[in-house]
C-alpha cells in the first residue's frame, strides 16, 4: 500500500488545551511511525499524554498542529463527516471501561459497526462467527453486557473493533479494569490476532506486564518521546526486564506495576 | 458564600432543564387564575345572565385543573430530583447536612414557585380580558362587560400554589432524608438491567392486552351495550381499556419487538440499536406514566372533541326539538287565547316590521299505534304494547316551509327525537297499525327523520308523516278530541329571526314561550362555555402531558450519552445516529397519541348517539388535527435536545 510498509506517521504533532491565552501543551511536537503489524505498546506517567496521543492518532481528538497519515491518508486535513466514515472503516477501538451499549445483546455490540458498511448479512454473520470463535465468545453471543464477566466485556469489546477487518486497532488501556487472570488472556488473545491475522494494534497502558506483549513500547514523559524499546527476539520476561528498567528511570507509575 | 448565594448559582446553572418545567409552571397558575377570576367575578356572571351554568362550570375545571397541576408538577419534580442526586450527593460530599441539602432544594423550589404565581398572576391580569372576550364571542352575547381583579381568585389561586409547594417541599425533604450518598452517586446508573422476557408469558399477556382493548372498543359499540346495566357496562368498558392499555405498554409492545429483534439475528443495525433496544429495554418501567399520558390524551381529546361538536352542531341540534322558527299551540293552564288567533296578531306584527314569512297551520291526529319489527333494542321494550303517535300531513309541513322526507303511499316516515338515538338502520322498516276512532291502518314505516316536526306536546315524541289521503283518512275517523292544530312560522330570511323573536315574545306577554332563537341563544351559550372550558383545560392537560413526555425523554437522552459517546467514536456520524433517535421518538410520542386517538374515537361514537343532527366527523376531525400538532411540537422539541446531546458527546 505505501513505502515500507507504514501504516502510520505523525509529524510534529502537538496538542493544546485551554484558552489562547492560557494554553497547556500537552503533546509537545511528536514524531512516530508504525509499520504494519506491529503492536506498539505505549508507556509513560501519569499526565505524560499517553491517552492524548492515542486519541489525537485515532482522529477521535484534533491535533493543534502536525501531521498524521494512516494507511496514506492525511487525517489530520479530513472534515468531521469525513473522520466518522475513515474511523468506521478503517479504525478499531477497544477502551478501558469496553463502552458497550447496556441495551444490546454482545453479538448485536460486535455487529453494529457492521451495520452501514456494505457488508451483506451472509457476510457479516460469517465474520462474527469467525471472530467470536477466536475470543471465545461464541457461547454467550445473546447475553447482555451485565450477564458477562470484565474479561468477556473486554473481548466483545475487541470482537466489535475486528469485524470491520480495521488497518489498525487502537486500544486504550484494556486490561486496566480487569483481574491479572483476565488480563493475561486477552492480551494473549491481542497478540495471537496480531500474528495470525497480521492487525496492527497500538496500545496505551501503564502496566508493564501489558506492555511486555507488544512487539515495541513507546515511552512518553512530558508530552515528548522518552525512548523506545524493540521486543526482537527476547522472550517476555526479558522484555519484561527491559520495561522496568526504563521505568525506573522514567520514574512515576513504578509502583504500579503487578 | 451563603446558601441562598449558592441556590441562586444551582438555579443558573439548572436553567436549562428547568424552563419547560417553569413556563407550564405558569401557564397554570394563569389559567388557573383566570378560571378563578371568572367564576368569583360577580359582573360578568351577572350582566351576562349565566351565573348558575358558568360558575358551576368553571368550579368543576379549577378542580380538575388543580388535580393535573398536581400531579404534573409532583411528577416533574421528582425527575428533577433523580436527575440532580449527583449534586446533592456532592453537596452532602463536602461536609454540607442533609438538613442544609434539603433547606437549600426547598428554597429552590420556593422561589422557582413564588416566580410562576408571580408571572401566572401577572400574565393572567394582563390577558385575562382576552379570555373575556373569546368567551363572550362563543357565547354569543354582545356588549360589554368590564373585570376587575377578583381578591377571592388571587387567593384561590395562592393557596393552590401553597398546596403544590408544600406537597413538593415535603417529597424533597423525605427524598434527601431517605437516600445514602452512596446511592445518590449510583442513581444515573441505577439502571434497570434489560432482561430476556419469557416468551410464552409475554405472548399470553401481549396478546390478551390488546384483546382487552379490542373487546372493550367492540362492547361499547355492540347492543349489549345498552341495557339496564349501562353504568356497569360503561365501567367495565373503562376497565378494560385502561388494563389493556398498560398490558399494551408493559408486554405486547416489548413483545413485538422481541420478535422482531430475534428475527434480525444480531443485525439489528445502528437504527435498531438506538430505538428498539432501548425502547425494549425501558417499555416496562415506562408502562405506568405512558398509561397514563394515553388516558389523559384520550380524555382530552373525547372531551373537547365532544365539546366541540356540541357548539358545532348546536343550531342543528336545536333544530330537532324546536323545528319551526315560531310556532303557536294549544295551551291548557294558561287559559289564553287560540293558537290561529295568536298567530293572527304575530303575522300583523311580523308584516308591520316587514318581515317576509310562511305560516301555515298544521293539524295533527292523535292515535295508538302498535309497532312490530324484528330489530328495535331490548331496553325499548317496545313488542306488544301501545305507543301514542301523532300523524301529519306532509302537505301541510311543506306549506309551512319545512322540509322533510317524502312518505311514499301507505307508508310512514318516523320522526322521534327521543328515541332516534337507540335505533339503527337496522331496524328499518318495521310496520305499524294505528287506531284512529274506529279505523285501523297500516303503515310500513320506511325511515327515520332526522327531527321532530313540531315540538312534542303531550309528552308525546314519536310522530309520523303521511300522504295526505291517508291523513285524511285518519282524520275523518278520529273523534275531534284527538285533533290538535299548531301554527308554524318561518321565516324566509333567518336574519331578521332576533327581531321576530322580540315581536314573538310580546305576543300575550304574561306567558313566555320559547322560539328557535332564544333556545339558540341558550343553548350556544351553554356550549360555549363549555368548549371555552374544556378547550383550555384540554391545553393545560396537553401541556402537562407533553411537558412529562419531554422529561422523560431528556433524561433519558442524558442516561444514553455515554453510548452515543461509544458511537461517535466507532465513528457513526451525528446524522446517522439521529436517524434512529428519531425512529425512537416517532415509537415514544406516536403511539400513546395513537392509542389516544383510538380510544377517544371509540368513546365518541359511543356517545355520537347523544347527537340527533348526525354527523359529527368534521368537528371531531379538526379537535384531533389541532391536538395532534400541539403534541408533535413536543415531539420536535425533544429530537431537538437529543441532537444538542449527540452533539456535544464526543
Amino acid at each position: 500500500m505505501q513505502q515500507d510498509g507504514l501504516i502510520l506517521e505523525a509529524h510534529g504533532v502537538r496538542k493544546s488545551f485551554g484558552s489562547k491565552q492560557n494554553a497547556q501543551e500537552v503533546l509537545k511536537g511528536i514524531d512516530l511511525r508504525v509499520k504494519e503489524g506491529e503492536f506498539v505498546g505505549i508507556m509513560g506517567p501519569s499526565g505524560a499524554g499517553k491517552t492524548t496521543l492515542l486519541n489525537v492518532l485515532a482522529t477521535i481528538d484534533r491535533p493543534t498542529s502536525g501531521a498524521i497519515r494512516i494507511g496514506g491518508q492525511e487525517t489530520s486535513k479530513m472534515k468531521d463527516a469525513q473522520l466518522s466514515t475513515f474511523r468506521r472503516d478503517k479504525l478499531g477501538f477497544i477502551f478501558q471501561d469496553y463502552n458497550l451499549l447496556d441495551t444490546l445483546t454482545v453479538k448485536e455490540n460486535i455487529l453494529l459497526p457492521a451495520s452501514l458498511g456494505g457488508l451483506s448479512k451472509k457476510a457479516a454473520e460469517a465474520q462474527f462467527q469467525d471472530i467470536a470463535g477466536i475470543l471465545g465468545i461464541t457461547d454467550h453471543a445473546s447475553k447482555y453486557p451485565h450477564e458477562i464477566s470484565g474479561g468477556q466485556k473486554q473481548r466483545t469489546s475487541a470482537a466489535r473493533a475486528l469485524i470491520n477487518e480495521p488497518s489498525m486497532v487502537f486500544a486504550d488501556e484494556p486490561t486496566g479494569a480487569l483481574d491479572s487472570k483476565s488480563a493475561a488472556s486477552l492480551l494473549g488473545t491481542l497478540e495471537d490476532i496480531n500474528h495470525k491475522r497480521g492487525v496492527t494494534i497500538m496500545m496505551v497502558t501503564h502496566d508493564p506486564v501489558a506492555s511486555s506483549y507488544c512487539s515495541r513500547v513507546v515511552f512518553l514523559k512530558d508530552g515528548a518521546l522518552y525512548s523506545e524499546l524493540y521486543r526482537g527476539d527476547k522472550s517476555p520476561q526479558a522484555f519484561f526486564q527491559d520495561i522496568l528498567n526504563v521505568q525506573a528511570v522514567l520514574g512515576g507509575d513504578r509502583v504500579d506495576a503487578r | 458564600m451563603t446558601l441562598v448565594d449558592l441556590v441562586f448559582r444551582s438555579m443558573r446553572k439548572n436553567i436549562r432543564h428547568y424552563y419547560l418545567y417553569f413556563f407550564a409552571l405558569i401557564f397554570g397558575v394563569t389559567l388557573f387564575f383566570i378560571f378563578s377570576t371568572l367564576q368569583f367575578d360577580g359582573a360578568v356572571s351577572g350582566e351576562t345572565d349565566l351565573s348558575a351554568k358558568m360558575t358551576s362550570g368553571f368550579k368543576a375545571a379549577t378542580v380538575l385543573l388543580f388535580a393535573i397541576l398536581l400531579i404534573f408538577v409532583t411528577y416533574a419534580n421528582d425527575l428533577f430530583l433523580t436527575r440532580r442526586s449527583r449534586e446533592i450527593g456532592l453537596y452532602q460530599l463536602v461536609g454540607l447536612t442533609k438538613r442544609t441539602v434539603s433547606r437549600m432544594l426547598i428554597i429552590e423550589n420556593v422561589l422557582l414557585g413564588a416566580g410562576a404565581f408571580i408571572i401566572g398572576i401577572g400574565a393572567g391580569l394582563l390577558v385575562s380580558r382576552l379570555f373575556l372576550l373569546l368567551l363572550l364571542k362563543l357565547i354569543g352575547y354582545e356588549g360589554t362587560v368590564s373585570l376587575s381583579f377578583s381578591g377571592a381568585a388571587f387567593s384561590q389561586t395562592a393557596m393552590l400554589f401553597a398546596v403544590l409547594i408544600v406537597v413538593t417541599s415535603f417529597r424533597m425533604f423525605i427524598k434527601v432524608r431517605r437516600t445514602k450518598l452512596i446511592d445518590l452517586f449510583n442513581e444515573d446508573k441505577k439502571d434497570e438491567h434489560p432482561k430476556q422476557p419469557k416468551p410464552v408469558t409475554s405472548a399470553i399477556l401481549g396478546i390478551v392486552g390488546l384483546a382487552m382493548m379490542i373487546f372493550g372498543y367492540w362492547f361499547a359499540n355492540s347492543k349489549y351495550m345498552l341495557n339496564a346495566f349501562l353504568l356497569l357496562n360503561m365501567l367495565m368498558v373503562l376497565a378494560l381499556v385502561i388494563v389493556g392499555t398498560y398490558l399494551v405498554f408493559r408486554v405486547t409492545i416489548g413483545w413485538i419487538l422481541t420478535l422482531y429483534r430475534r428475527s434480525r439475528n444480531g443485525q439489528i443495525g445502528l437504527k435498531g440499536a438506538l430505538s428498539v433496544a432501548p425502547l425494549m429495554h425501558r417499555m416496562r418501567a415506562n408502562a405506568k406514566s405512558l398509561t397514563v399520558i394515553t388516558t389523559l390524551s384520550a380524555m382530552t381529546l373525547a372531551m373537547t372533541g365532544f365539546a366541540f361538536s356540541m357548539y358545532y352542531s348546536t343550531g342543528q341540534e336545536v333544530r330537532v326539538g324546536t323545528p319551526h322558527d315560531f310556532m303557536f299551540t294549544e295551551r291548557e293552564e294558561a287559559n289564553e287565547p287560540l293558537p290561529e288567533e295568536l298567530a293572527g296578531q304575530f303575522a300583523k306584527s311580523l308584516d308591520d316590521a316587514g318581515i317576509p314569512y310562511n305560516e301555515q297551520a298544521i293539524t295533527y291526529v292523535h292515535t295508538i299505534g302498535m309497532f312490530n319489527g324484528k330489530h328495535f333494542p331490548e331496553i325499548l321494550e317496545l313488542e306488544g304494547r301501545t305507543v301514542d303517535v301523532l300523524v301529519f300531513d306532509w302537505d301541510q309541513l311543506n306549506a309551512s316551509g319545512l322540509e322533510t322526507e317524502v312518505p311514499a303511499k301507505g307508508e310512514a316516515v318516523f320522526h322521534d327525537s327521543g328515541l332516534s338515538w337507540l335505533l339503527t338502520d337496522k331496524t328499518f322498516p318495521f310496520d305499524a297499525s294505528l287506531q284512529s276512532g274506529d279505523l285501523k291502518e297500516n303503515f310500513r314505516v320506511s325511515e327515520m327523520g332526522d327531527r321532530q316536526v313540531t315540538s312534542g306536546y303531550e309528552g308525546v315524541t314519536t310522530e309520523f308523516v303521511v300522504k295526505h289521503d291517508s291523513y285524511m283518512k285518519l282524520k275523518d275517523a278520529a273523534p275531534p278530541e284527538s285533533l290538535h292544530t299548531v301554527v308554524g312560522f318561518n321565516l324566509k330570511d333567518k336574519d331578521d329571526l332576533k327581531e321576530a323573536s322580540k315581536l314573538y315574545q310580546e305576543i300575550n306577554p304574561g306567558n313566555t314561550r320559547l322560539d328557535y332563537y332564544l333556545s339558540y341563544q341558550d343553548a350556544i351559550s351553554y356550549s360555549g362555555i363549555m368548549i371555552f372550558i374544556t378547550g383550555f383545560l384540554g391545553l393545560a392537560f396537553l401541556a402537562s402531558t407533553g411537558s412529562i413526555l419531554y422529561f422523560k425523554q431528556m433524561s433519558e437522552a442524558e442516561q444514553e450519552k455515554r453510548s452515543y459517546t461509544t458511537l461517535r467514536q466507532l465513528g457513526f456520524k451525528t446524522s446517522e445516529i439521529m436517524k434512529g433517535i428519531r425512529r425512537k421518538q416517532a415509537f415514544v410520542f406516536g403511539i400513546p397519541l395513537l392509542m389516544g386517538l383510538a380510544h377517544s374515537i371509540f368513546a365518541i361514537k359511543s356517545v355520537s348517539i347523544f347527537f340527533t343532527s348526525g354527523d359529527i366527523r368534521t368537528p371531531v376531525a379538526i379537535a384531533m388535527i389541532v391536538y395532534s400538532l400541539i403534541y408533535l411540537i413536543f415531539a420536535v422539541f425533544t429530537v431537538g435536545y437529543y441532537r444538542k446531546t449527540v452533539n456535544d458527546a464526543l
